[in-house]
C-alpha cells in the first residue's frame, strides 16, 4: 500500500526538478539546486552518513543523489521520468508552475487540507508517544525530586555523605538543644518554687504587716467605757499583753494593729494611727484563745486595771475571727533592705 | 494535520494524565525523546523535499528509539552511562541542527 502512495504523494513533486536538469533549458536552475543539496551532508559530516538510514526519505535518497550522476548518462531513463509526472504529478500541481513547488508549498499542502491516509495515522500515532513521552518526562523532571533522577552513582553518594554529615550535625545540634531544654525546665522549676514561697511569704509577711485580710481562732474583746476614763495608754497595754500572749493579727474599731501603730488621746476617745475611735472598744484578736483569754484575765492585769477604771470588759472566745481591715503597704523612705 | 493534532494531544495527554514513570524505563526516557525527536525532523525534512514515506518514517522512529535506548542500557552495563548519553544526545543534536537548518532552507527559503 505504501509502496503504490509513495509515487502518489511524493514522486511528482521530487521528480520534475530532477527532470528539469536533464532539459537543457532549465539546467542552470536545476545546479544550484544540486548544490544546495549536496552543500547539506557537506555542512554536517557527521550526519551524513546517517542521512540514508534515518531520513525518512532514505529509500529514496540514494536515488536522489544517484539521479545526476546515473540517470543523466542513460537516455533509457529520460523518457521514464517525464513518464512518472503524467502518471500521479497531474493530481497535484501537474501545471508549468510544478517545478516551483517548494518545500514551503509541500509544507502548506500537507497541512491543509487534512487528509485521513494511514501514512497520516501512523505518524500520527507515533507522534502522539513522542509527544507522550516528551510531556511526561517534563513532567516528571520538573518534579521536586528530579534533581536526584538524573544524578550519575558518585554524585548519588556524594550526596548521600553530605546527608549523612548533615543528619549528625543536626543530631548534635538537637541534643545540645534538648539539654538546654532541659535545664531551662529544671530552672524554671526552681524559679517556680521561689516564686511560690515568695507569694507564700507575702501572705504570712502581708498579715503582720496588716496588708492582707487575716482570719482564724482567737478572741473578741469589748470595753465599754462610759465613763469616759480610758485612755491610750491602757488600750496600748492591753495591745502589748495580747502580743506578749501570741496575738498575730489585731484590729481596734476598723483600724489595724501593727508594728508601726501608735496610739494617742483624744477628746473623748483614742486616736490610733491618727483614726479617732471611741468607746466601745472593739478588740478583734487572732491567736491562740486558750492563751489570749487568761493573760488579759491575770490578777492585776489588764482587765483589772479597767475595771479599776469603772470599764466593762467583756473577753469571748470564738473559733472565727475575722480581721478585715487593712493598710495600705507604705515604701519605707529612709530603710532599706540590705539582704543582697 | 492529522499528525501535527496527534503530537498535541499527546503532549496534553501526557501533560493530564501525569503517569508515573516506571523504574525500568526511567533512564532510556529522555534519550529516547531526544531519538524520536531526530527522526520527526528528519521525517519533517524528507516531507519537504518531498521524499517522505510513512514506512521509512516509521521504521527509523521506532529503531532510534530502541537503539538510543540500547546504547544507553549497553552504557549503563559497561559504567560509562552518563559519558554514552551524553554523546548520544550530542550526535542526534547535531543531527537535529542539521536537519532544522534544511527545513529552514525550505522555508525561509534562507
Amino acid at each position: 500500500m505504501s509502496e503504490r502512495e509513495q509515487p502518489e504523494t511524493t514522486r511528482p513533486a521530487v521528480t520534475p526538478p530532477r527532470s528539469a536538469p536533464d532539459t537543457p533549458a532549465s539546467a542552470p536552475e536545476a545546479a544550484p539546486r544540486a548544490g544546495l543539496r549536496r552543500e547539506l551532508p557537506a555542512e554536517v559530516p557527521p550526519a551524513a552518513p546517517q542521512d540514508a538510514s534515518d531520513r525518512t526519505g532514505a529509500s529514496e535518497a540514494p536515488r536522489q543523489t544517484s539521479a545526476p550522476q546515473a540517470h543523466t548518462p542513460h537516455a533509457s531513463q529520460q523518457p521514464q521520468t517525464p513518464q512518472k509526472p503524467q502518471e500521479s504529478g497531474t493530481p497535484a500541481a501537474g501545471e508549468p508552475g510544478e517545478p516551483v513547488l517548494t518545500g514551503r508549498r509541500r509544507l502548506v499542502n500537507g497541512l491543509w487540507p487534512p487528509r485521513v491516509t494511514r501514512a497520516q495515522l501512523i505518524v500520527a500515532l507515533l507522534l502522539f508517544g513522542l509527544g507522550f513521552g516528551l510531556a511526561v518526562q517534563v513532567a516528571s523532571t520538573s518534579d521536586t525530586d528530579s534533581a536526584l533522577r538524573g544524578a550519575r552513582q558518585e554524585d548519588l553518594v556524594r550526596i548521600l555523605d553530605e546527608l549523612d554529615d548533615r543528619t549528625e550535625r543536626l543530631e548534635d545540634e538537637k541534643q545540645g538543644l534538648e539539654k538546654q531544654r532541659e535545664e531551662l525546665e529544671n530552672s524554671s522549676d526552681q524559679a517556680e518554687e521561689a516564686r511560690r514561697q515568695t507569694i507564700e511569704k507575702e501572705r504570712q509577711l502581708g498579715v503582720l504587716a496588716g496588708t492582707v485580710a487575716a482570719q482564724g481562732p482567737g478572741i473578741e474583746m469589748t470595753i465599754e467605757d462610759t465613763k469616759g476614763t480610758v485612755e491610750s495608754d491602757m488600750l496600748l497595754d492591753a495591745i502589748q499583753e495580747l502580743r506578749a500572749a501570741g496575738a498575730e493579727a489585731i484590729q481596734v474599731n476598723g483600724v489595724r494593729v501593727v508594728a508601726g501603730t501608735y496610739l494617742s488621746d483624744a477628746d473623748g476617745g483614742v486616736s490610733v494611727d491618727g483614726n479617732k475611735i471611741k468607746s466601745p472598744y472593739r478588740f478583734k484578736v487572732i491567736g491562740k484563745p486558750q492563751d489570749l483569754e487568761p493573760a488579759l484575765n491575770i490578777p492585776g492585769g489588764v482587765v483589772q486595771t479597767l475595771e479599776k477604771e469603772q470599764a466593762t470588759v467583756t473577753v469571748e472566745r470564738s473559733d472565727k475571727i475575722v480581721v478585715d481591715a487593712l493598710r495600705a503597704p507604705k515604701r519605707p523612705d529612709y530603710a532599706r533592705s540590705s539582704s543582697q | 494535520m492529522i499528525a501535527v493534532l496527534g503530537l498535541i494531544v499527546g503532549v496534553v495527554a501526557g501533560l493530564l494524565v501525569r503517569p508515573e514513570v516506571p523504574a525500568v524505563v526511567e533512564p532510556y526516557l529522555p534519550i529516547a525523546v531526544v531519538a524520536a525527536l531526530d527522526a520527526v525532523f528528519g521525517g519533517l525534512r524528507a516531507m519537504l523535499d518531498g521524499i517522505f514515506d510513512d514506512k521509512v518514517f516509521v521504521v527509523s522512529f521506532l529503531s532510534n528509539v530502541v537503539v538510543a535506548a540500547l546504547i544507553v542500557f549497553l552504557g549503563d552495563k559497561l559504567g560509562v552511562g552518563a559519558q554514552l548519553s551524553t554523546g548520544v544526545v550530542v550526535v542526534l543534536g547535531i543531527r537535529i541542527f542539521s536537519n532544522a537548518a534544511a527545513i529552514r532552507r525550505h522555508v525561509f527559503r534562507a
